[in-house]
């Protein structure tokens, strides 16, 4: 018995191993270095001496301004993910399950046609749509009768997220839908006729059975969209121009990238880097983890 | 167990041959690599015409292979860092001497001075500017200075407004009224890139105003201050632009292929970019019509920088010290930059208006050279050259400078306190 519970035990690491061994290389390594390279001064551009300087590289950060402002903007990112691409992601799955469209295959082409095409692209697309005299400026101009008039939300700090929630609605959104579509094709429809029998009007029945039943699908989805969100980088990147556009958009992954990889004058700039990831790291547990004990609390992902 | 040992015995004694074997095939018949990251991308002509000189000097050269990475704009830049930080160090780079192009060499101590390498019946060694405390040479430009500051005229359209070449501020002014009531600009930027207000209008503006065709290099060094007057009024001038109507407030939203579209569309009667930009005018009838100069006399600039342009060391290709350190792949990388700089190519990109001047020893200058072309030599020739300021300037000051611009010209800030900003993040 024992003879074969050790010849099982083999195999199973047997199988395991290659798996776990890519996985602590590829994931874990990096964690662990990150974490020690920002409590160091380590620059690997200047040989392999290094100092112990404990949490300098993170007061550093919090008395940065532009890490404040980069924060600021990641929360207004997880906020339109989470309050809006995954509400308005699932009020479309239900249009599209309870057929209360025609051509529903097409809608739901539509929407998650963006999920094909490079985040770069989609970027460089929403820049063009917004730059001087661009669709959006005109389209503008033929509203308002000024024909200099321009769109210019992306130049202004307190106005800049506004496009640029708009632009990540449109890209993620038909992704949520796409999950809550797969996940309400499996919910038994005899409950949603006992409910038609028992009167309940459509909201009713959306409310009060299908919420219930896909809470636990909100709650996985809610963790892909704020760990999503935190280390967003490319579509704000590649729809801010260099400069003020890009400066008023900067969210903490841009901030890393523009602090590790520009700021040439920061001799410490890659372990600085590294305490800005590993901030994202933290933040992005620690959402994820309320949002976790929210659903605990609001009893989602309960089998009815 | 003894026919287990024989067949661990065996399989030893096939992998030893099979790795002398590649051990002897490496040490007589392989090509020597040359480890390179190249500048462009497949459809612009750098990269075009890089894919085309590595493959005819690779048949040429079958024993030298030169094993490169294709990158342009921030991703070249971004690699760079990576690839450094990382210790994959190219043998050989496109790379410069400054803050922008030079730094991350000069952090990683890859610098690899030239000098002692370089052909001097070859190249022109005069031409080459000093690049080290020491005169070393790190990188070798496409040509000479690169300037940044120029402003482009389509001459044909300003005379059909019944205007000619400006000489001052004063006579650019006066064509607003009439460029505005027919829906064109008068100075058109890509004022969405915050480099191009820092590179393109503000370096030569800061150098007119001061006098100082170094002024920036000065501040950089702590010799001068941001917030010193000349800057403040250099800032505020180009705010004064906007308000004048000389450049278009909407400006701040157009980038650099938008700005390249409208003038050559005849949407404007002027462009502000840098030299290399002349060979991309596409339509031929707006290049054939366009006159490159050097910025007017400004209100209130100094005689001493008067009709200046600001420019920066070329950049150009250039060994890594550790290519430097192997003689085969120095050799074999030496002889392609040879290759990559002959008189056939240097003549090309002179034609493709990516260069100003060629660098090479005894360069006869073809007579059918397009007519931009001639006029960008002459400006070269002419113009005095002053600092230009993400040559000196990097990191997050050069960032807020360059987002602080926008903010002036889109009335979001003053010039004193962008001024006040660069200031104290550069001493911090």
């Amino acid at each position: 018995m024992i003879r074969r519970d050790t010849k099982a035990l083999i195999t199973y690491f047997g199988f395991v191993f290659p798996g776990l061994a890519i996985y602590l290389f590829i994931v874990t390594y990096p964690v662990f270095y990150s974490a020690w390279l920002s409590i160091t001064d380590f620059n690997p551009n200047r040989g392999g001496a290094w100092s112990f300087v404990g949490l300098l590289q993170f007061r550093t950060m919090f008395e940065d301004p532009y890490f404040w402002h980069a924060l600021k903007n990641n929360m207004i990112v997880v906020a339109v993910s989470v309050f809006g691409q995954i509400p308005i992601g699932f009020v479309l799955a239900y249009i599209l399950f309870r057929r209360l469209v025609r051509a529903g295959s097409f809608y739901q082409a539509m929407v998650f046609f963006p999920h094909f095409l490079s985040t770069i692209v989609i970027g460089t697309m929403w820049k063009r749509l917004f730059q001087a005299d661009g669709p959006v400026a005109r389209l503008i101009q033929i509203l308002s009768g000024d024909p200099s008039a321009q769109f210019d939300l992306m130049l202004r700090e307190n106005t800049v997220m506004y496009p640029v929630g708009f632009a990540l609605i449109w890209m993620y959104t038909g992704l949520y839908m796409i999950i809550f579509l797969a996940n309400l094709q499996k919910i038994d429809t005899n409950m949603i006729e006992a409910a038609k029998i028992d009167g309940a009007r459509e909201a009713q029945i959306f409310f009060r059975v299908i919420v219930p039943l896909l809470s636990g699908t909100i709650l996985v989805s809610t963790t892909l969209a704020i760990a999503g969100s935190l280390r967003g980088f490319d579509l704000i990147f590649s729809m801010t121009t260099q400069g003020l556009q890009r400066m008023n958009a900067e969210v903490l992954p841009i901030f890393m990238y523009r602090t590790a990889f520009q700021d040439y004058r920061n001799e410490m700039r890659f372990a600085y880097g590294a305490a800005i990831s590993n901030i994202i790291v933290v933040i992005s547990v620690a959402l994820i983890l309320l949002s976790n004990y929210i659903g605990r609390k609001l009893k989602a992902g309960e089998e009815y | 167990m003894k026919k287990a040992t024989a067949i661990l015995a065996v399989l030893l004694l096939l992998s030893a041959t099979v790795v002398f074997a590649g051990g002897q095939k490496g040490a007589a018949g392989a090509p020597v690599v040359v480890k390179t990251m190249a500048y462009g991308d497949q459809s612009n002509p750098e990269g075009v015409n890089w894919l085309r000189i590595v493959d005819a000097f690779e048949k040429a050269n079958p024993n030298i292979d030169i094993d490169f990475e294709l990158l342009y704009d921030e991703a070249y830049h971004q690699k760079v860092v990576a690839r450094l930080a990382a210790g994959d160090v190219p043998d050989m780079a496109y790379m410069g001497a400054d803050a922008r192009w030079g730094l991350p060499w000069q952090e990683a101590g890859q610098q690899f001075d030239h000098r002692p390498y370089l052909d001097p019946n070859y190249y022109d060694l005069k031409l080459i500017p000093d690049m080290g405390p020491n005169g070393e040479i790190y990188e070798i430009p496409l040509g000479t200075s690169n300037i940044t500051t120029v402003l482009y005229m389509n001459e044909k359209l300003t005379k059909s407004f019944g205007f000619s070449a400006p000489k001052t501020y004063q006579d650019i002014l006066a064509m607003v009224p009439k460029a505005k009531a027919q829906g064109l600009d008068v100075v058109s930027i890509d004022g969405a890139d915050g480099w191009a207000w820092g590179s393109c209008l503000m370096s030569g503006v800061i150098a007119r105003i001061s006098g100082d065709a170094h002024w920036v290099s000065k501040a950089v060094a702590g010799q001068r201050k941001f917030t010193d007057k000349e800057f403040v009024d250099s800032l505020a001038l180009l705010e004064g632009m906007v308000k004048d109507g000389v450049i278009n407030s909407k400006s701040v939203l157009v980038d650099y292929g938008a700005n390249l579209s409208n003038y050559s569309n005849q949407k404007a009667l002027f462009m502000v970019q840098g030299q290399w930009i002349a060979g991309s005018i596409e339509n031929p009838e707006v290049a054939n019509n366009t006159l490159m100069m050097a910025f007017p006399k400004l209100p209130g600039e100094k005689a001493a920088t008067a009709g200046s342009v600001a420019a920066a060391i070329q950049v150009g290709y250039g060994l890594t010290k550790t290519g430097g350190s192997d003689p085969a792949v120095r050799d074999a990388a030496l002889k392609y930059i040879q290759v990559f700089y002959s008189h056939e190519e240097t003549t090309q990109r002179l034609r493709d208006g990516a260069i100003v001047a060629p660098i090479l020893k005894n360069f006869k200058v073809p007579d059918d050279l397009p007519r931009l072309v001639k006029q960008k030599v002459g400006l070269a020739q002419a113009a005095m050259n002053t600092d230009v300021i993400d040559a000196f300037l990097s990191g997050a000051p050069n960032d807020v400078l360059n987002a602080g611009m926008q903010k002036i010209v889109s009335g979001q800030a003053t010039a004193k306190e962008i001024a006040a900003e660069v200031e104290s993040l550069l001493r911090k």
